[in-house]
């Protein structure tokens, strides 16, 4: 009698399409997938554990080390939660120069997000365009703090220090250059046949889907929710901006891509509305020389480039945190994966990897 | 996030159920239910017209030496209001019922807090450790947890 049985294939934790230190393990009937287990922790180093025994002030540097490629986000969010917690006014001028940075950094990991995800797919070719205008936000980043990764720029109470002179200018030739390159994607990837069909109608998740796995950011979006924290929270200046909140219909790879891709040229208006409406002033709020924020317990969510990103903060009134905890974006989208790939085949679970675009330093905290 | 659910909103729930308590002094006061109901106060907090708290953003807890609390922030896109659920728990046998039932996508951060503090959930569907490895000893969340070193690590600390 003929019959069919299930195996296991293990993805990683080496493998180069799962960006970084994640195991998967996939069971596969023949060629199809039929359930997908992501096993993480690989990267695993305690940082919330670390952060109990660290100032306020100590902690930020950590929060780079969450989202790496996105460390701009990290700061903003953990600022912005103490700064609740404490009920500080942020000087305008310093608002504007974080949002323009959350907004540039957003810019970069989205264009690691295209750089991979072609590299992934067997287009090499779009991996190094991304990554080479990558390069000019990372050098704009080295202007104002001397860091291409890791910046520990935006500090609490505000940013560390002004824009250097000759800044300005340089952002905004990056931005003004910024559509002619996305042009040059779009003829590059868009219109590429093979690109197209390696994403379109795959790893298909409707709106129930990714509510049902409580996913955010461009994941969410692609599949037709305007969930944008920037817009429903209208924290910082984001209500004073002008921009759309760029969703996808059908929640396939294809419409992750797209989302990601129409995100940037949003980004970059809003870069150049804060160039353009920079007010002069103060940098950084007056904090007390000991900052020991009430007790109290807060959440504060802001938008990260992966999703929502939550710092959870019980304050005892002493200098260190009681309690830190992060709701990482990308930890909680990966209980998506397994949705996105079941019942499609093995070359399809690489797109599906790359579109929910997880960063291991973040997943695994 | 901007607003918290109002004083009458708390008086309703507590209407349907007697037991919660909550500190109404407080800014934003938190809601303390017991294990038992945590589910059906979830539920209703989730399909109630008036509630529609649809989204049940961050799951974690906190190690208070006597006790434990789990802390659930639940969020209503709909009525743009946040609101704080948590349950104290026993420190010696932390044990509370999973909300995988309620909101499917808390899997993976319940196995976080079971895995970093030491909570047991009842009827989850896969209660593994999620970040360390099967083998580890003991949960480096915990305010009591001493990490054993290695011992070369350990000559290095101590000066010896």
């Amino acid at each position: 009698m003929l019959k069919t049985e299930t195996y296991t294939l293990n993805m990683g934790p080496q493998h180069p399409s799962t960006h970084g230190v994640l195991r998967v393990e996939l069971e596969l009937d023949g060629e199809s997938i039929v359930k997908v287990k992501p096993i993480i922790g690989y990267l695993h180093r305690g940082i919330e554990k670390l952060l109990e025994s660290r100032t306020y002030i100590q902690c930020v540097p950590y929060t780079d080390r969450l989202d790496y490629v996105s460390s701009m986000n990290n700061n903003f969010g953990f600022c912005h939660a103490v700064e609740e917690l404490a009920q500080i006014e942020v000087p305008r001028r310093a608002e504007y120069i974080r949002v323009m940075m959350a907004e540039l950094n957003r810019i970069a990991s989205h264009l690691v997000f295209m750089g991979t995800l072609s590299i992934d797919l067997g287009a090499s070719t779009g991996h190094l365009y991304a990554f080479r205008d990558r390069e000019d936000v990372l050098d704009l980043f080295d202007l104002v703090c001397g860091a291409r990764m890791t910046f520990h720029y935006i500090r609490i109470g505000g940013v560390i220090h002004d824009l250097p002179a000759g800044f300005i200018e340089k952002a905004k030739a990056f931005i003004d250059k910024l559509p002619e390159r996305m042009a040059e994607y779009d003829e590059l990837l868009t219109g590429n046949e093979i690109f197209v069909r390696r994403l379109k109608g795959r790893s298909v998740m409707t709106k129930e889907m990714v509510l049902s796995h409580n996913m955010t950011g461009p994941n969410v979006r692609a599949s037709g929710i305007p969930f944008d924290i920037r817009r429903v929270d209208g924290y910082s200046i984001y209500p004073e901006l002008e921009f759309k909140v760029v969703t996808g219909r059908e929640g396939d790879n294809w419409d992750r891509y797209r989302v990601r891709f129409e995100e940037i040229l949003e980004s970059a208006k809003i870069v150049r509305q804060c160039i353009e409406g920079l007010p002069e002033g103060p940098i950084m709020a007056k904090l007390p020389a000991v900052f020991k924020p009430p007790k109290g317990e807060i959440y504060s969510r802001t938008e990260g480039t992966r999703g929502e990103l939550g710092f959870y903060i019980v304050s005892d009134g002493t200098p260190k945190p009681y309690r830190v905890h992060i709701r990482r974006p990308s930890f909680v989208n990966m209980q998506g994966l397994n949705d996105m790939c079941a019942g499609y085949y093995i070359g399809d679970s690489v797109a599906a990897f790359s579109t929910i675009d997880p960063l291991m330093g973040e997943v695994d905290c | 996030m901007k607003n918290y659910a109002s004083s009458e909103k708390l008086a309703i729930i507590k209407e349907a159920f007697p037991d919660i308590t909550y500190d109404e002094a407080e800014r934003q006061p938190a809601v303390f239910v017991s294990g038992e109901s945590l589910k059906a106060l979830l539920t209703f907090l989730r399909d109630d017209n008036g509630m529609m708290y649809g989204r049940l953003e961050n799951v974690t807890s906190v190690d208070w030496k006597t006790h434990f609390e789990m802390v659930y922030n639940l969020f209503s896109w709909e009525k743009y209001e946040a609101i704080t659920v948590k349950v104290k728990l026993n420190h010696d046998k932390p044990v509370v019922p999973s909300v995988t039932s309620v909101f499917p996508g808390v899997e993976f951060e319940e196995r976080e807090v079971f895995d970093l503090m030491g909570i047991e959930f009842t009827d989850h569907p896969d209660l593994r450790r999620i970040l360390l490895a099967e083998d580890f000893e003991g949960h480096p969340l915990r305010k009591d947890y001493k990490q054993i070193m290695p011992p070369r690590v350990r000559h290095l600390v101590k000066g010896e």
